[in-house]
C-alpha cells in the first residue's frame, strides 16, 4: 500500500489535474462499451458477450478506413455506421432465433461469435498488432492545465463520449423511439399488441448499442494497439459497469464508469496491486448489498 | 417434469460417446511415416500473442526447408508437426503429450510463452524425449538445479544475461548523463518482475547512486495505460527502465507519445528494437535505449541478412526476436541429428547437444554455444542501441561483454541458491 | 430400491469398461484423452448440479475446480501430506471455501448469482496472480508435483494414474447419481421450476441451494485434482472466466436435463478441440461455426434432443396402442 503517495496526490494540483483526467479517459470509454451493454440489457434482456468483439470491430474498421481515407473523422464515423450494420445483422440472422430459449443458448451463440470474431480478425489483418497511429488533426503538443498535462485527443475523446451519452440520454426520455423502447422494455408483447413492430426496435436498439462500441473501438484505435482478441478484457471491465451502475441504466453505467474509472487511475497510486481486485470487491459489494445496481430497476 | 434416465437411453448415450471418442483419433488412424524424423511443435497460434506461434514457426522453416531440399539427414526429412495451445499451460502438456504419444513426433521444440513452457518441462521429464525451450527468457527455467530435467534444453535469451548487460550499459549512461531518479514500468507478472528486479539490481550495482523513486506494474495485456503513463510523469524522475513488449509496448508507446513522455524521461526498454513492434508504431520515438532483439543490422554481417532475406522470402514477413531463437534450435539439432546419424533418442541427442558450439549469425563472436552445466544458450549478441524511426531502426548499437556476464551470473547464481 | 442396484451396476460396469480401455488398448493417446475428459466431465457435471438441476446459473464454478487443483498441488510440494490426504485436504478446503462464498451468493436470484459468483471466481484468480510467493503466480505451481508412493500405489506411473483416476471419477459420478434420484434431488428440481411452492411447501429453499453449492464444489475440486495430477502443476487460468464459460458449453452442448449430458458435451468438445487443432490452427473459428449449429440447428443438447424424440415416440406409440384398442373395442 502506497496511502502516503495518494496523499500527496491529493495535495498537489498537478498530479489532482493529471489523475483526475485519465480517470475520465479510462471512465468515458468504458461508459461508451457499457452503455451499449446496458442498453441492450435492459430492452431485450440479453447479456451480451460479444459485445468485445463489436469494439474491436470498431477499432479494425476504424484502422482501415483511415488507411483509405486518411481523414480520422471519416473512418471514426464510418467505423460506428459498420459496426452499427454489423449488430443488426448479428441480432437479426443469429439472436433472434434464440429469443424464446434459455439463457444459456444466447450465451453460447455470443459465445461462437466471439470465436468466430477473433479467428476472422487473424485472417483478414493478420496475427501482429497494429497501431493507428495519432492522426495528423491531434498531433498537438499537450495542454497544460494548474501544471497537470491533458493531451488534446484525449480531451477530443472525453467530449465525444460526453456528448454522445447526452444524446444517448435524450433519446431515451425525450423521443417517441426512446417510449417505445421503454415500453418495449417493461413489456414486449403489450407493444407489439398495440400494432408496433417491436422486433424492428428490437434491432434498432441492438445496432444503436453496437455502433456505441463501434465509436468506442474508433476513439481506441489511435492509442490502443490492435489484437485479435482485444475486446475480451474490456469486456469483463464493462460487465462490473453494468452490474455496479444497475443492469439497464443508462445513468447508472456513466456514474459507475466514471467510479471505475478513478479506481483505476487513484488506484495505481495509492494501491496498485489491488485495483483489478478492488474493482471486482466492489461488483460484490453492490450485488450483496443491492443487487438491482446504484440507480437499476428491482427485478421482479 | 420426470425424465428419469431410462436404460435404453442410457446405452444410447455410451453407444453415441463411445462412437465420438474413437472418432476422436484421426490421427492414430494416419500411417506413421517411417523415413521421416518428426518434430512436435507446442505453442501459441491465437489470441493476443498469435505471433510468437507464426514467427516461431517461421524461423524453424528457414532451417528445416533447407535441409530438406537437400535431401534431409541421411536420406530422412524432418517433419514438423505446429499445434496450438491456446496459451493454455495444461492444453500445452496436453498437446505434448499427443505430439510425443499420438502423432509419433520423436523431438519436441517447445515454443510455448513461459508458463506454458514449465507445463513442457514437466511432460519431458516424464517421457524423456530431447526438448528444446524456444521462447521462454525465464531464468529458473534451466539455472534452478530444482527444476533440471536432462533432456531438456533452452535457446531462448535468459533474462540474466539480459540484465546484466543491459545493466552495464545503462549505468554507464547514467554516470554519463547523471541519471539518479528511476522509474520502472513493466507488466505484472513473472516475466516483468525478475527481468526488472534485475535489470534494476545490476544497474545499481555498476552505479551506486541510481535509486528508483517509483514502480508501476501494469497488467499483462491491459489496453490502457494512461493512469500509468501519468504516474510515471508525476515521479518527476530522470529516467525509466520498462520491460513491456508486444501489443502492449505498442500501446503504450502510442499513450505515452500524448503526453511526450519520451522527451521528458532518458528511457531504457528492452523489448523495443523488435520489428513486431517497429514496424507498427507510427510515431517510433527517437532517441530511446532499446535492447537488441532482432535486427538485420545486429550484428551487420552478410550472414544476418542473408537470413533475414531468406526469412522475408519464405514467411512474406519480417523475422522477431523468437525467429531467431527458434532458428537456433533447429540449427543445433541439425547438427546434432547428423552426429547421431538420425538417431533421435533423448540422451543420445542431449549428450551431442550439451557444450554444443555450432557457427551462428547471432553469435557475439561467430558462435554459439550449448553450456553444458545447466543446458541454456551462451555467447549470443546482447546489447543495447538507440532507436531512430527509420531503418534500421536502431543505432549506435553497443555489445555486451559476455566475460563479465559469465562472472557476475556465477556470482548472482550462488546467491540465489542455484550454484 | 431397485432403480439405484441398477445404478450402481452400471457404474461398476462404467469402471469395467474404462479399465479394459487401459488393458485393451494401451496406447496413451487414449488414455489421456479419457483423463482429460474426466477432469473436464468432472467440472461439467457437477456444475449442472447448479445450473439443470437446481437452476442455479454458476458463472463462478472454475474457482472450485483451481481450489481444488491448487490446494492438492500445494499440499503434495509440501512434503507433509499422502496422496490419499493431500486429496481429503483439498475437497474439505473447497467445502469451505465454497461454504462461505454459497452462503453469500444462494440468496441472490438468476443474473445476480452468475455475477457474483463470477466476481468472487475473478477475485480468487486475481489472488492466484498475485500472491507470487506462494501460488507461483501466472507461471503457476512449478517444478511437478510429487506423487510418494501410497497402499502400493505409484501415480508416477501412468497406467496406475490412469486406474487411479478412473475411480475417483466413477466414485464421484455414482454420488451425483444417488443425489440426482434421492428425494433430495427432487427437492432440487422443485426448488428449479418453482421456487415460491418449495417454500410453501416447508423447504428451506436457501439452506438446500448451499448444500447443493458446497456439494457440487466438491465434486468440481475432484476434477481439479484429476488435472493437477495429470499435467503435473496448478495453472491460474483453471480459475479464468473462461474457463467456467466452457464449462457451460459443455453441459449445453450434451443437454442439462439428462444425467449424463454434461459428460457427453465433454466428449463432443474434447473431440471437437483434438480434431480441430490437427488439422487447422484457425480452431476458434471452427469451433465457433460447430457451436452456431448446433445451437441454431438443434437448440437443444444432444441428449435432451434425443430423450425429447424417445419421450414423444412413446407418447405416440402409447396413442396409437389406446387408438387401436379404442377401434378394437369400437369394433
Amino acid at each position: 500500500m502506497e496511502i502516503d503517495a495518494l496523499a500527496r496526490c491529493f495535495g498537489t494540483a498537478s498530479c489532482l489535474v493529471t489523475q483526475l483526467t485519465s480517470g475520465l479517459i479510462i471512465g468515458m470509454l468504458l461508459f461508451l462499451i457499457a452503455s451499449g451493454v446496458t442498453l441492450i440489457f435492459g430492452v431485450l434482456n440479453i447479456i451480451n458477450f460479444a459485445h468485445g468483439s463489436l469494439y474491436m470491430a470498431g477499432a479494425y474498421a476504424a484502422w482501415t478506413l483511415y488507411q483509405v481515407t486518411g481523414s480520422y473523422f471519416l473512418s471514426a464515423a464510418g467505423a460506428a455506421a459498420v459496426v452499427g450494420i454489423l449488430g443488426v445483422l448479428f441480432e437479426r440472422l443469429l439472436m433472434s432465433r434464440v429469443y424464446g430459449s434459455n439463457v444459456l443458448m444466447q450465451l453460447l451463440v455470443c459465445y461462437a461469435v466471439v470465436l468466430i470474431c477473433d479467428d476472422l480478425v487473424k485472417i483478414l489483418w493478420g496475427p501482429s498488432y497494429l497501431s493507428m497511429g495519432m492522426p495528423k488533426e491531434f498531433r498537438l503538443p499537450p495542454y497544460r492545465i494548474f501544471g497537470g498535462v491533458v493531451p488534446p485527443f484525449y480531451l477530443f475523446m472525453i467530449v465525444t463520449a460526453m456528448a454522445i451519452g447526452i444524446v444517448l440520454w435524450l433519446v431515451i426520455t425525450r423521443t417517441r423511439f426512446g417510449k417505445i423502447v421503454r415500453a418495449a422494455a417493461i413489456n414486449g408483447p403489450m407493444v407489439s399488441a398495440l400494432g408496433i413492430r417491436v422486433n424492428l426496435y428490437y434491432a434498432a436498439v441492438f445496432g444503436l448499442g453496437s455502433a456505441l462500441a463501434g465509436v468506442a473501438g474508433a476513439l481506441a484505435a489511435p492509442v490502443r494497439s490492435l489484437t485479435p482478441g482485444m475486446g475480451f478484457s474490456i469486456l469483463i471491465e464493462s460487465f462490473i459497469v453494468t452490474v455496479i451502475g444497475g443492469m439497464g441504466s443508462i445513468g447508472g453505467a456513466f456514474l459507475a464508469s466514471i467510479i471505475l474509472g478513478m479506481t483505476r487511475a487513484f488506484g495505481s497510486v495509492g494501491f496498485p496491486l489491488f485495483v483489478d481486485g478492488v474493482m471486482f470487491l466492489m461488483m460484490a459489494l453492490v450485488l450483496i448489498f443491492k443487487p438491482s445496481g446504484l440507480f437499476g430497476r428491482a427485478q421482479g | 417434469m420426470n425424465k428419469t434416465f431410462s436404460r435404453r437411453r442410457l446405452i444410447k448415450a455410451a453407444g453415441a460417446s463411445a462412437a465420438v471418442a474413437t472418432a476422436g483419433f484421426p490421427a492414430i488412424l494416419k500411417a506413421q511415416g517411417g523415413g521421416t524424423i518428426k518434430i512436435g511443435v507446442p505453442t501459441i497460434l491465437s489470441g493476443r500473442v498469435a505471433l510468437l506461434g507464426t514467427s516461431s514457426v517461421g524461423g524453424l522453416k528457414t532451417v528445416f526447408d533447407k535441409v530438406n531440399a537437400a535431401g534431409g539427414i541421411g536420406g530422412k526429412k524432418i517433419e514438423t508437426v505446429v499445434r496450438d495451445s491456446k496459451g493454455q499451460p495444461q492444453e500445452a502438456a496436453k498437446v505434448t503429450r499427443d505430439l510425443i504419444n499420438n502423432d509419433g513426433c520423436q523431438i519436441i521444440i517447445d515454443a510455448e510463452a513461459s508458463s506454458g513452457a514449465f507445463a513442457v518441462h514437466e511432460v519431458i521429464r516424464e517421457v524423456g524425449v530431447l526438448c528444446i525451450h524456444t521462447n521462454s527468457e525465464t531464468t529458473s527455467l534451466t539455472a534452478d538445479p530444482k527444476l533440471h530435467v536432462p533432456t531438456a534444453f533452452r535457446t531462448a535469451r535468459q533474462g540474466i544475461h539480459d540484465a546484466i548487460g543491459g545493466g552495464e550499459y545503462a549505468a554507464r549512461i547514467a554516470k554519463a548523463k547523471n541519471l539518479k531518479k528511476w522509474v520502472t514500468c513493466s507488466p505484472d507478472y513473472a516475466y516483468g518482475r525478475s527481468n526488472t528486479a534485475e535489470f534494476m539490481e545490476y544497474a545499481k550495482h555498476f552505479d551506486g547512486s541510481i535509486q528508483v523513486v517509483e514502480e508501476s506494474w501494469p497488467k499483462l495485456f491491459q489496453p490502457d495505460y494512461t493512469e500509468v503513463v501519468t504516474k510515471v510523469l508525476n515521479a518527476k524522475a530522470d529516467a525509466m527502465y520498462s520491460a513491456l513488449w508486444g501489443g502492449d509496448l505498442v500501446s503504450f508507446i502510442d499513450q505515452g507519445n500524448l503526453y511526450g513522455l519520451f522527451d521528458k524521461l532518458t528511457c531504457f526498454m528492452v523489448n523495443l528494437g523488435d520489428y513486431g513492434v517497429v514496424d507498427e508504431v507510427k510515431q517510433f520515438p527517437e532517441g530511446v535505449h532499446s535492447g537488441g532483439r532482432y535486427n538485420r543490422t545486429v550484428p551487420a554481417t552478410p550472414e544476418n541478412e542473408a537470413w533475414y532475406q531468406d526469412y522475408v522470402k519464405i514467411n512474406k514477413s519480417k523475422p522477431t526476436n523468437w525467429s531467431w531463437e527458434n532458428a537456433v534450435a533447429a540449427q543445433m539439432l541439425v547438427e546434432a541429428l547428423t552426429k547421431t546419424a538420425g538417431d533421435t533418442n533423448g540422451k543420445k541427442l542431449a549428450e551431442v547437444i550439451k557444450g554444443m558450439t555450432i557457427k551462428s549469425p547471432w553469435g557475439a563472436d561467430g558462435t554459439l554455444t550449448m553450456r553444458a552445466e545447466d543446458n541454456t544458450l551462451i555467447n549470443y549478441i546482447i546489447g543495447y542501441g538507440l532507436s531512430q524511426p527509420k531503418e534500421p531502426f536502431i543505432s549506435a548499437f553497443q555489445s555486451s561483454n559476455w566475460q563479465a556476464i559469465l562472472e557476475l551470473e556465477k556470482q548472482w547464481k550462488k546467491k540465489q541458491g542455484y550454484a | 430400491m431397485t432403480g439405484r442396484w441398477r445404478d450402481l451396476g452400471w457404474a461398476g460396469l462404467g469402471l469395467v469398461a474404462l479399465l479394459l480401455v487401459a488393458v485393451v488398448d494401451a496406447r496413451p493417446a487414449i488414455r489421456d484423452f479419457i483423463m482429460f475428459a474426466m477432469a473436464y466431465g468432472l467440472l461439467a457435471m457437477s456444475l449442472n448440479l447448479l445450473i439443470g438441476y437446481t437452476g442455479l446459473v454458476s458463472f463462478g464454478h472454475a474457482m472450485f475446480f483451481a481450489s481444488g487443483a491448487y490446494a492438492f498441488g500445494l499440499a503434495m510440494q509440501s512434503g507433509h501430506f499422502s496422496v490419499p490426504a493431500a486429496f481429503v485436504f483439498a475437497i474439505a478446503l473447497t467445502a469451505a471455501l465454497a461454504l462461505v462464498v454459497g452462503a453469500i451468493c444462494v440468496r441472490l436470484n438468476e443474473i445476480y448469482f452468475a455475477f457474483l459468483t463470477l466476481a468472487f471466481q475473478m477475485l480468487l484468480y486475481n489472488l492466484i496472480l498475485g500472491w507470487v510467493s506462494f501460488t507461483g503466480g501466472d507461471q503457476g505451481l512449478m517444478g511437478g508435483i510429487p506423487r510418494p508412493k501410497f497402499l502400493g500405489i505409484d501415480l508416477a506411473d501412468r497406467l496406475q494414474l490412469y486406474v487411479f483416476c478412473s475411480v475417483a471419477f466413477v466414485i464421484c459420478m455414482v454420488i451425483m447419481r444417488q443425489i440426482v434420484t434421492s428425494p433430495f434431488g427432487y427437492t432440487l428440481r422443485l426448488i428449479r421450476d418453482n421456487q415460491d411452492r418449495a417454500a410453501f411447501l416447508g423447504v428451506d429453499v436457501v439452506r438446500v441451494k448451499l448444500v447443493c453449492f458446497v456439494i457440487s464444489a466438491c465434486i468440481a475440486s475432484v476434477g481439479g485434482i484429476l488435472l493437477a495430477l495429470f499435467v503435473s502443476g496448478a495453472y491460474p487460468n483453471f480459475a479464468f472466466w473462461t474457463t467456467s464459460g466452457e464449462s457451460i458449453f459443455m453441459i449445453m452442448l450434451g443437454g442439462s436435463r439428462v444425467f449424463l449430458g454434461p459428460l457427453l458435451g465433454t466428449i463432443i468438445l474434447r473431440v471437437l478441440n483434438d480434431v480441430t487443432v490437427v488439422y487447422t490452427s484457425h480452431t476458434e473459428l471452427v469451433l465457433g461455426i460447430v457451436i452456431l449449429i448446433f445451437v441454431l440447428g438443434l437448440r437443444k443438447g444432444v441428449l435432451d434432443l434425443i430423450a425429447d424424440r424417445i419421450e414423444t415416440r412413446e407418447q405416440q406409440k402409447a396413442f396409437s396402442q389406446r387408438d387401436a384398442a379404442d377401434a378394437g373395442k369400437a369394433s
